[in-house]
């Protein structure tokens, strides 16, 4: 089919026409807006299952905007690395859409949510972008559009504590991009293309002349990228913007936004610049031993919180090192487990931040102590929280546990066990701040007959969806772990 | 000797990282929103100079093309690049003015160091 | 029988507790009755379909299947041996017999919607650790019966209790994290972590001494072996009566179940042997006896006593596995049985005590035979057979795991039974003859003190037993004691027999 061809592009495009559409359709047919965008989300993971089947058979597929070849032309590039990515991108927003349906109306002004639907609409649009894209200036461009969304949908809230941490949260974007847009500056100073797939072939030769160019422009795509997904001295944002922003948004936020990046990241180190590089200066280290860090301190900061989701935004930060971790490694294992992490912690990060905004809808409770007896008036919301913990834990049964296993397996493999600690302490410390919530939440009596309002059904369903893929992705590992494999062997 | 040739050629290249590092350390360092998406936009402006910088080649014309069969053009492609930049970045600082407006209206300050210290008395 | 059938009656016993957990939790807003016949009809079949694979077992079949695979090199398997048939007969006896005991015993408390389906829960987990077939599987049954027996633990919900139940679950964790970093080191050294494949670990490094001592953690600390056995004092008298007795029954064994999985399938006796580490735990079995039964002697509440006890008791079974020949091994697992009888027999009627009376106190505990003698009874046979008196299973594995000391020359051992037996004397016998010989009420408080100028010369029953079911439990348990310690030729101690043969053959 001649529209086949252009599913690359037309899954961007269908995200802006959704975002131009939206406030159109708003102003005239309220349940029409919604419904249409949760239909472009459906037409766009279809899109990207097309792709999928496409490309596991045929090989990597390159798509030229306009029709115009590369150098001249930006280019999108459909792998199975990218297409896994842009899979759980999609069904994580598809999924925090439709919860996001009821818990709206709740927390934003109701001419808002028009403009809240054409932002979730840009913001997935952009992240698909990112995903896909083989040319420097675009992921620029579209970097850009993410970080302006992404702030957006946290300011949109429109209380005091939402527009100052978005404002916080802005600055720091820009900063990484500044340092991004300078170091693609660089590269394009010494090979003089952006396309990745062209760039790689002249940084091999051009390493040998200009290796300081290349060296300060990975340099400043680390701390770009870093500030962007929070690595550990870079992450002094991620806690207010997370924890002020409306439920859906932090969902949004910690579940998809910042694992784009860390994705961004994990493409410029191994498709843009050469093998050479790693080889000569271990750069990886920097990112890994940052990542090992973040994984400690992100733990010991969310056990000294008392809101209930600031702690599960430094609870993030902590589980994005995980996966900072698996590009650190320099080792096939580690990279299966980073990517791995990366779908199970969207998925379960996400549920965290869905119960959390269901506590809140129902009870308007946001202080951790008190949850005490929230269990037996909000079951299922406290059932999926403790299977959300458990799998932050990395408690066998859960997806958790797969991921911490091959990052532990490749730390033994490339002969560094230290790491293997830093992985269970971090577990550790994890249970030491998820756990008591848990029991609190089951153990004591407490009265919520207040101002209690019931949960409604689509909220729970979407939770119990989530328990369902965090325990599945515990046992039924093998269609995913052999999709990583396989793009594992094409980077080592 | 051959270091400081470097730097007085490269001036262009030199000029612009000295306002990248002082566009990054005013947004990082100073209290003033404002000025904070100031030097946002030296930054910016900063690596967009230097991509400028970058394509230019000495004794190269404008790249509009005209007859005759050797003429040296200057690169097109680092200006192209640089509208849409330029583009970006204002769309990012219409939006961070926008927020430090309803900053203001919420705080009645633009200094950061103050809007912590109210934020830390609540 | 096929293998087929096997398989299916092995499936069915990890899974069908595990179904009926929420069947269970629904039956409880029908009727208290349903629910208590359900559940001791899931307990009874457990234990059935556990004693219909003996003819499988005792000739000599072995089966190790694999359900699925998780990862490549890694799956979910199951696995029937003479090992994991003693734990699991054992272990569905046990719950059957606590099962009874229960619907007497919580019919005084609250909370019973609660924990029926988590002791369901926890015999179906129990039985998938000793039914597992690699050492992930275990660690994901292990963890899980774990945390679920958390709610055990917690169950009174007092102050007390949850402080319990927080350490027991940052132990617990501890110890999950430890099993995993040993389990990776395996799977890293040996390519995987099946208990099917003959001895995973070929020689000794240091990262398999590390494996070794991250096993230890993690098993150990289940087991209550020496210094990480903290939990176990506050854990155990805090819960329920019938789930200590489990808690120290059954559970505990788990974790030397873990240990003994570990020596045999993962690394070989004689890879331990050459790299001393079998001197390790050795030294850590010794401490563990002697601090247990210590401590024990200082405590004054009884469960306390009788948690420290279970403590050194397991050093027992840890000091049969570390000396590593045959006697030894047929020492310690016996023991596994006959502490599994008499710990739970002690609990049971502490718990009975307690039910009955509400004294806690050993101080309290005077005359309490003139009250409940059958209880008190039953609780004496126990002691004695915890001290280590002919003719009761206790005498039988001391003998044994003294035997096996010998046999490896290694006669401080034999000492150091004897000093455990004598420290397990001193602190049962005070129990029982003051219960018997004592008046009652005579510790502490003075307010016997006019009973006893008129009746002081005469011994009066004043019986006010223990439940029907809860008596009939206790007698049956004690009534095994004696019938597994009355010859060596009983099932008990040939399955021992039998499960060391097997396990010193290289487990296949």
């Amino acid at each position: 089919m001649g529209l086949s061809e252009h599913f690359p592009a037309l899954i961007i495009a269908v995200f802006l026409a959704a975002a131009f559409l939206s406030p159109l359709i708003y102003r005239w047919a309220r349940y029409l807006s919604a419904a249409y965008l949760v239909a472009t989300l459906v037409a766009a993971f279809g899109m990207v299952i097309a792709l999928l089947i496409q490309v596991q058979q045929g090989g990597p597929v390159y798509y030229h905007m306009g029709g115009w070849p590369p150098p001249w032309g930006i280019e999108f590039k459909a792998d199975p690395l990218r297409l896994y990515v842009l899979l759980v991108v999609i069904g994580v927003s598809l999924w925090v859409f439709i919860y996001a349906l009821r818990d709206l109306q709740h927390e934003l002004k109701k001419a808002l949510i028009g403009w809240y639907y054409t932002l979730f609409a840009v913001l997935v649009g952009s992240m698909a972008g990112i995903a896909l894209t083989n040319d420097l200036f675009n992921l620029f461009v579209l970097m850009e559009i993410c970080a302006i969304s992404a702030c957006a949908i946290i300011s949109i809230k429109e209380d005091r504590e939402c527009l100052e941490a978005s404002f916080k949260y802005l600055i720091m974007s820009a900063m990484g991009t500044g340092c991004f847009l300078l170091g693609v500056v660089m590269l394009y100073m010494v090979t003089g293309y952006l396309n990745y797939s062209f760039m790689q072939a002249e940084l091999v030769e051009a390493f040998n002349y200009y290796p300081r160019n290349i060296f300060t422009a990975a340099a400043l795509f680390i701390v770009a990228f870093g500030t962007k997904a929070a690595l550990f001295p870079l992450h002094v944002w991620l806690p207010d913007a997370h924890a002020s922003a409306p439920s859906p948004s932090s969902a949004m936020l910690s579940g998809v936004v910042i694992k784009i990046y860390a994705f961004g990241l994990f493409l410029m180190f191994y498709e843009v610049f050469p093998p050479e590089l790693l080889r000569t200066i271990p750069l990886n280290e920097i990112v890994l031993w940052l990542a090992s860090l973040g994984a400690l301190f992100g733990s010991v900061y969310a056990m000294l919180q008392s809101d209930l989701k600031k702690m599960l935004a430094f609870s993030s930060i902590g589980q994005i090192a995980y996966i900072f971790m698996g590009i650190g490694f320099h080792h096939d294992l580690a990279m299966v487990g980073g990517f791995y992490h990366l779908m199970v912690h969207a998925v379960t990060k996400a549920m965290l931040f869905m119960a959390a905004g269901v506590i809140i809808y129902s009870t308007g409770i946001r202080k951790i102590e008190d949850l005490a007896g929230i269990g037996r008036v909000l079951p299922v919301t406290m059932i999926a929280f403790s299977i959300g913990s458990a799998s932050m834990v990395g408690l066998p049964g859960t997806g958790g546990l797969i991921s911490k296993w091959f990052l532990a397996l490749s730390a033994l493999e490339i002969g560094r066990p230290i790491f293997v600690l830093v992985i269970l302490a971090s577990s550790l410390l994890n249970a030491v701040y998820y756990m008591p919530i848990v029991i609190n939440a089951f153990m004591h009596h407490n009265e919520f007959g207040n101002n209690f309002k019931p949960v409604p059904r689509v909220m729970k369903i979407c939770m119990i969806v989530g328990m369902i893929f965090v325990v599945i992705s515990g046992f039924y590992t093998t269609p995913v772990v052999n999709l990583l494999e396989q793009a594992a062997e094409l980077f080592f | 000797m051959e270091t400081l040739s470097g730097i007085i050629d490269n001036y262009y290249y030199m000029v612009a990282i000295i306002l990248f590092v002082i566009g990054m350390y005013t947004m990082l360092t100073h209290s003033n929103l404002i000025k904070k998406v100031i030097a946002m936009n030296i930054m910016d402006a900063s690596v967009f100079l230097m991509f400028v910088a970058v394509g230019y080649a000495h004794g190269s014309q404008a790249p509009i093309i005209r007859e005759g069969a050797d003429v040296f053009y200057a690169n097109p492609l680092p200006g192209a690049l640089i509208l849409t930049g330029i583009v970006v970045a204002v769309s990012v600082t219409a939006y961070a003015l926008s927020l430090v407006v309803k900053i203001y209206r919420y705080y009645e300050t633009c200094d950061y160091d103050e809007i912590c210290e109210i934020r830390s008395r609540e | 029988m096929g293998e087929s059938t096997v398989i299916a009656i092995l499936i069915t016993i990890v899974g069908f507790p595990i179904i009926m957990t929420p069947v269970i939790m629904y039956s409880c807003r029908i009727s208290d009755k349903l629910r208590n016949i359900l559940v001791i009809i899931t307990s009874a079949i457990a234990f059935g379909l556990s004693l219909s694979l003996y003819p499988f077992v005792i000739g000599g079949g072995e089966i190790q299947f694999t359900l699925f695979e998780v990862l490549p090199n890694l799956e979910i398997s199951l696995r029937l041996d003479l090992l994991s048939f003693c734990l699991a007969i054992l272990a569905s006896f046990i719950w059957f017999l606590c099962a009874i005991y229960s619907l007497d015993y919580m019919a005084k408390e609250h909370a019973c919607g609660r924990y029926y389906p988590v002791f369901i829960f926890t015999l179906g987990s129990c039985q998938g650790i000793f039914f597992a077939g690699d050492l992930f599987s275990l660690f994901v049954f292990f963890e899980l019966m774990s945390l679920i027996a958390y709610i055990l633990v917690i169950h009174e919900e007092t102050e007390e209790a949850l402080k319990a139940g927080y350490k027991y679950l940052v132990m617990t964790i501890i110890g999950g994290l430890a099993l995993f970093f040993g389990m990776i080191i395996i799977f890293e050294i040996g390519g995987t972590v099946s208990l099917g494949v003959g001895v995973i670990v070929q020689e000794n490094s240091l990262l398999a001494f590390i494996a070794f001592i991250c096993f230890l953690i993690g098993f150990g600390m289940k087991a209550g072996m020496f210094p990480l056995h903290v939990w176990l004092p506050d854990a155990h008298p805090v819960a329920p009566s019938p789930a200590s007795a489990l808690l120290s029954g059954i559970m505990l064994k788990t974790g030397a179940y873990g240990l003994i999985r570990v020596i045999f399938h993962v690394f070989s006796p004689e890879l331990m042997q050459s790299g001393g580490w079998d001197t390790v735990m050795g030294v850590l079995a010794v401490i563990t006896i002697l601090l247990g039964s210590a401590v024990a002697l200082t405590q004054s509440d009884i469960k306390r006593r009788l948690a420290y006890s279970s403590i050194s008791q397991l050093g027992y079974v840890l000091l049969g596995l570390s000396i590593l020949n045959e006697n030894a091994i047929i020492g310690a697992v016996f023991h596994i049985f006959s502490h599994a009888f008499m710990k739970s027999v002690l609990f049971l009627a502490a718990g009975a005590i307690i039910w009955n009376t509400g004294k806690r106190q050993i101080a309290d505990l005077q005359g309490i035979g003139r009250q409940m003698p059958i209880t008190l009874g039953c609780f004496s046979i126990a002691a004695f057979a915890m001290i280590g008196i002919p003719p009761l299973n206790g005498f039988l594995s001391k003998w044994t795991l003294a035997l096996g000391a010998l046999d490896a020359n290694m006669a401080i051992y034999v000492f150091v039974l004897l000093v455990s037996s004598l420290l397990n004397a001193l602190y049962y016998l005070p129990i029982i003859i003051p219960g018997y010989f004592e008046m009652p009420g005579g510790g502490g408080a003075g307010h016997g003190h006019e009973h006893d100028q008129e009746e002081h010369h005469e011994i009066k029953f004043d019986i006010k037993e223990a439940a029907p079911l809860m008596l009939a439990v206790m007698i049956v348990l004690a009534l095994c004691t004696f019938i597994f310690g009355l010859t060596p030729n009983n099932v008990a101690f040939n399955l021992s027999r039998l499960t060391a043969e097997y396990l010193l053959m290289g487990g296949f």
